[in-house]
């Protein structure tokens, strides 16, 4: 049989299934071989060795084969695929031959080969298939009828808009394939949906562009939500996200789609306004820009991927001001020390009182220091300052008397060096020096529209076992930093009176805002 | 004077300086830095508005010391101002050169702390 041309096998095979001829009607018989061989669609028989028994005409356009190479030849001779798509199509066969049931292959990859006259090499083509039964009289199969429509073209184009999700069953039902094709299409496209479900959940952003205007035709959950949930599908990047046009991304995505390069970027600034009425937002992001070729190798798409860094940027950008900050600090503190050692050891007469008063000036310092990193550097409470310098005295020696006030760093370091040089002033000269003197500290403070100011009277009571010399202002250093720090960094006003009592001494200053701090 | 051991390849005696420093401390200092090598301190402000009130008054001055934050404020608008009368500026910072507005990376750049000598180099090629 099978060395017979297939013009003439076709009604032999017919009659041999035993098909009625018709119930003797005045009807005519109809031409079935005709009809085979005109049916637009490409059909074939194969027989139980999937060997060609019949093709029609549309079948050797289809696959460029003539029927006098075909018939007699194996399918898998004539068109070899040792890849998925063979062992598909020859499963679909055997599950007809096996159980008599029709079966449908909706969608298959299959390369046929081209002839020399077409240039030789194999082309790359999609296919849909329906494989049908011809049974023998005993209801044993004999025969496979297959129906295929070449949708290479379709997939083609669909591919452009729905890459990596091909969604084929919608195109399938434009070609009015039989019902069957779509019922069998059901579990693909249930795969395709858990596919396309993942992408949707993905934590990145996911995005799925088409055309040379990057038309979107997928978007995830997580894209969506970056942009403030607007529609995009369906839009051009530059219609649905207008306020990107001239940032930049519109460029990279040109010469992604035109020149088949892989774009990237890390943590690059990028402002998102969902409305025009709503808030610019500026985010971070990083991302890449995969152009989608189709088989031919012509880009048809950009596959967007991306994550919002935003969260981390800020972070980074947050410790670097820190660093900044801490890095100015650590240069103005060694400044500071610095001149209190220029001034400590300048014009010395005795080097060990120097040295004594430069680890004194140094350790005020540090306790300033102490107290704000306590409190994260925000703030300093005024009596903890005082307490650093005067808690080794007696209560009934040392008075305190004030609200609390909380200093912010730069307020507190600096009158933490005037009561440094006026406790060590009251120890050598004054109120502070034997056992008898009494220190009177009262402050005041209210808040004033621009800032608050503190106001502090510092009264010394000198005992009666002081040292012998006359009370005593000890001028230079001393004095001079008081007044630097009260009229010149606080600008704010002094008053130093000598009695035979004690010093007297008043300030009032503005305090720096916290927004002051060691700038 | 010479105590520090500066070569003296430069004489800034009389040199008219104007200092904005918001540190009491490192303005002392720098006072005192100033005097031993010749300068003249015609002007110290702590305060952004006390540096203006110093301009304002029309005191000649050689050259100027400009930290660069002051309470909080920047300051810029008193260099435009000093730049504009031609007096040249020494800009010192605890930031170092990064703290310095590009547009005056022109100008000499101290970073804090600083030495007596760097002062002196500071000024000398700050002037024309």
């Amino acid at each position: 049989m099978q060395q017979q041309a297939g013009d003439t096998l076709l009604p032999r095979l017919v009659a041999g299934l035993g098909r009625p001829s018709g119930h003797g009607g005045a009807v005519e018989e109809p031409d079935f071989a005709g009809i085979f061989e005109v049916l637009p669609s490409p059909f074939m028989v194969l027989d139980a060795d999937l060997r060609y028994v019949a093709v029609n005409r549309a079948y050797e356009e289809a696959t460029l084969r003539s029927r006098q190479e075909l018939l007699g030849r194996g399918l898998f001779e004539m068109f070899p695929n040792e890849g998925e798509s063979g062992r598909r199509l020859r499963a679909s066969f055997d599950s007809v031959f096996a159980t008599g049931e029709p079966d449908t292959i909706a969608f298959i990859p299959y390369e046929i080969p081209r002839p020399e006259w077409q240039g030789g090499g194999m082309e790359q083509r999609y296919w849909s298939a329906t494989h049908t039964p011809l049974k023998a009289a005993d209801g044993s199969v004999r025969f496979v009828v297959q129906n295929t429509v070449d949708v290479t073209e379709i997939v083609r184009i669909k591919e452009a808009q729905s890459l990596p999700f091909r969604n084929v069953p919608g195109e399938l039902a434009l070609l009015k394939h039989a019902q069957d094709v779509e019922e069998a299409y059901q579990e693909t496209v249930s795969e395709g949906e858990a596919f396309r479900r993942l992408f949707r959940q993905a934590p990145g952003m996911i995005a799925v562009l088409e055309g040379p205007e990057h038309v979107f035709t997928f978007v995830n959950d997580s894209y969506q939500r970056f942009v403030g949930g607007r529609d995009l599908v369906g839009r051009t990047v530059r219609e649905a996200l207008p306020e990107i046009a001239d940032q930049g991304f519109l460029e990279l995505l040109d010469a992604v789609y035109t020149r088949g390069e892989t774009v990237s970027g890390e943590a690059m600034p990028i402002t998102i306004q969902p409305h025009p009425d709503m808030a610019a937002v500026e985010a971070f992001i990083d991302f890449t820009y995969n152009p989608i070729s189709n088989a031919e190798g012509a880009i048809t798409g950009v596959f967007v991927q991306g994550s919002d860094r935003t969260e981390a940027v800020r972070a980074s950008q947050h410790q670097r001001t820190l660093m900044d900050e801490l890095n100015h600090r650590v240069k103005n503190t060694l400044a500071t020390i610095q001149a209190m050692a220029r001034q400590s050891f300048r014009d010395v007469g005795d080097l060990d009182e120097a040295r004594y008063a430069f680890e004194s000036r140094l350790l005020a310092l540090s306790r300033a220091h102490n107290i704000l990193a306590e409190r994260r550097w925000e703030s300093a409470p005024l009596t903890a300052l005082l307490k650093e310098e005067l808690g080794s005295f007696a209560e009934q020696r040392v008075r305190l008397d004030g609200p609390e006030i909380l200093l912010s760093a730069k307020s507190a370091i600096a009158l933490a060096i005037v009561l440094h040089e006026l406790t060590s002033n009251a120890r050598r000269y004054g109120a502070l020096a034997g056992e008898a003197g009494v220190l009177a500290v009262q402050w005041s403070g209210e808040a004033q529209t621009s800032g608050q100011t503190l106001e502090v009277d510092w009264q010394e009571a000198r005992g009666t076992d002081a040292p012998g010399a006359p009370v005593h202002l000890e001028p230079g250093y001393g004095v001079r930093v008081i007044t630097r720090i009260i009229e010149g960094e606080f600008g704010g006003t002094l008053a130093l009176d000598l009695r035979e009592t004690g010093l007297i001494c008043r300030f009032k200053i503005k305090l720096f805002e916290a927004g002051d701090i060691a700038v | 004077m010479l105590s520090e051991g500066r070569d003296g390849s430069c004489d800034l005696t009389g040199v008219k300086v104007f200092i904005v420093e918001d540190e009491s401390l490192v303005a002392m200092q720098l006072e005192d830095m100033l005097l031993d090598l010749g300068c003249d301190v015609v002007g110290l402000a702590m305060r952004i508005k006390g540096a203006h009130e110093i301009i304002d008054s029309g005191i000649p001055i050689d050259v100027a010391i400009l930290d660069v934050n002051v309470s909080g404020e920047t300051v810029y608008p008193v260099a435009e101002r000093l730049c504009s009368s031609g007096v040249p500026i020494v800009f010192a910072t605890g930031y170092g050169r990064e703290g310095v507005e590009e547009r005056w990376h022109g100008c000499q750049i101290l970073q804090k702390p600083y030495t007596l000598q760097q002062i002196e180099t500071s000024i000398d090629r700050s002037r024309p």
